[in-house]
């Protein structure tokens, strides 16, 4: 069953063509890793499974839910899809714990005390139980990116999107968001994530996706084509980006 | 030339209750026109083309006339117009409202704009309706943003209620003026409203200042 479906999706800003007709179904388990090079159409493509960015042609299925159906229906979809952003995004006013507990307490109307141990729960999950009182400012980016998992993760979603979620970080920091990735990778989370870490691509990602000028170029299995890249040049960004 | 300070205690009780009504046009006219600014300013900010287009003509037509032209159109011209009466006090204070009003419009449009959109995008992100967003993220954080320009804006508004004096209210300056009408003790009288208006615009400075120091701006 898939949990996600794009049909003939198009994306457009102004006369920019974005998203061009893409066909793409993803099924509940699925880690898929998105590459392209820059300007392709990735964070786009992302961006409006979760209605941040509207679609202007075909559909978009998240869940059984339209992104069409209006306002309501997408904030359903939006707990049902978390995302993780590049620049973290974390509530500067709120603790880590705050800004986990946020969501359950505003989203889902979760009594305060719950949704307190929720949250440490949650990060102690992501290794950050000792900084729980900490505000943002006051943690590495690598803990700011693992706060803003825990945050995602908090309101219980299906899905989880992440858009370049190391890109921001120190190489030392990556490794740490990248083993939280890994482990919610292997409880079975559904997961679509934009990143050039063809480690986390090859050992993690049950598939691989290729995107060039608003379409999928190359959709599979990503050992198989990072061993094989069955595209030139699929074959010259790899070698761009290792 | 000789001063005699002594005529500031004979006239210390005019002087104070023309404060009085200084303090008075004062704060009621910004809480009036906080809560207008406050309105206008997110329709700029937030409101679609319609709501954005009133706002606008409101906070240009506002920006662009000077404050003793709109208190004298409220004061002479409304009545003929709408055919009502309007005392010297409430006109003095509407004119600080729709004035302030106007500059805090633009204020908090600019404060609120200036909260990074990745916190809203993480906002909604979460599945919160747009408003809660506003209500519980970026409004706190503007809101920190807001306070310094918002005090310049008080002080502003406090010495604007001096030109009042064209419509008859009896606030401190014109109060000044009538005392010096009488005795012509223009040196000691004016010194004395000076100081009675720099110690209303230093204790507002004091006060924003300790509200400042409880805020992290973030
Ligand atoms: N809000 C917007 N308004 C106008 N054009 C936009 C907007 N957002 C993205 N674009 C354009 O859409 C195209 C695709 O952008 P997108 O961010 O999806 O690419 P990407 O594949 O994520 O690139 P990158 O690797 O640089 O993040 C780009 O040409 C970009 O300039
Ligand atoms: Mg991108």
């Amino acid at each position: 069953m898939s949990i996600i479906e794009f049909r003939q999706t198009s994306k457009h800003f102004g006369d920019l063509k974005v998203l061009d007709q893409v066909d793409l179904s993803i099924d509940a388990g699925q880690v898929v890793v998105l590459i392209g090079p820059s300007g392709s159409g990735k964070s786009t493509l992302l961006r409006c499974i979760n209605g941040l960015e509207q679609i202007t042609g075909g559909d978009l299925v998240v869940d059984g839910i339209s992104v069409r159906e209006g306002r309501r229906r997408l904030q359903q979809i939006r707990q049902e899809a978390g995302m993780v952003f590049q620049q973290f995004n974390l509530f500067p006013q709120m603790t880590a714990l705050e800004n986990v507990a946020f969501g359950p307490r505003k989203v889902r109307g979760t009594p305060a005390a719950e949704a307190r141990a929720q949250a440490l729960a949650l990060l102690e999950k992501v290794g950050l139980k000792d900084r729980a009182s900490h505000y943002p400012s006051e943690l590495s980016g690598g803990q700011q990116q693992r706060v803003a998992i825990a945050r995602a993760l908090a309101i219980r979603p299906k899905v989880m999107l992440f858009d370049e979620p190391t890109s921001a970080l120190d190489p030392e920091l990556k490794q740490e968001v990248l083993s939280v990735m890994r482990q919610l990778a292997q409880e079975g989370m559904t997961m679509v994530v934009v990143t050039h870490e063809m480690a986390f691509a090859r050992q993690v990602g049950t598939r691989l996706i290729f995107m060039e000028n608003g379409k999928i170029s190359v959709d599979g299995d990503p050992r198989e084509m990072i061993g094989n890249p069955p595209s030139g040049r699929l074959r010259d960004f790899l070698q761009h980006v290792e | 030339m000789q001063t005699d300070w002594s005529v500031v205690l004979t006239f210390l009780p005019q002087l104070l209750a023309g404060a009085k009504v200084t303090l008075q046009i004062t704060l009621f006219g910004l809480v009036g026109g906080t809560l207008l600014g406050v309105l206008a300013g997110l329709m700029r900010a937030y409101g679609g083309p319609i709501l954005n287009a009133i706002a606008f003509a409101y906070v240009e037509l506002i920006r662009g006339t000077p404050i003793v032209v709109q208190v004298m159109f409220l004061y002479f011209a409304l009545p003929v117009l709408a055919g009502v009466r309007v005392d010297p006090m409430s006109a003095a204070i509407l004119a600080i409202v729709v004035n302030a009003g106007a500059y805090i419009a633009e204020i908090v449009r600019g404060a609120f704009l200036s909260i990074s959109r990745g916190l809203t995008e993480a906002g909604l992100a979460i599945g919160l309706p747009h408003w809660k967003v506003l209500l519980y993220i970026v409004g706190p954080l503007a809101f920190r943003r807001l306070i310094p320009p918002l005090g310049n804006q008080f002080i502003v508004s406090l010495k604007d209620t001096s030109l009042f004096i064209v419509i008859g209210v009896g606030e401190l300056t014109r109060t000044g003026q009538e005392i010096m009408a009488a005795n012509f003790r223009a040196v000691e009288i004016w010194t004395a409203v000076a100081v009675f208006y720099l110690l209303m615009t230093g204790s507002l400075t004091l006060l924003l200042r300790m509200v400042e120091k409880r805020m992290r701006i973030l």
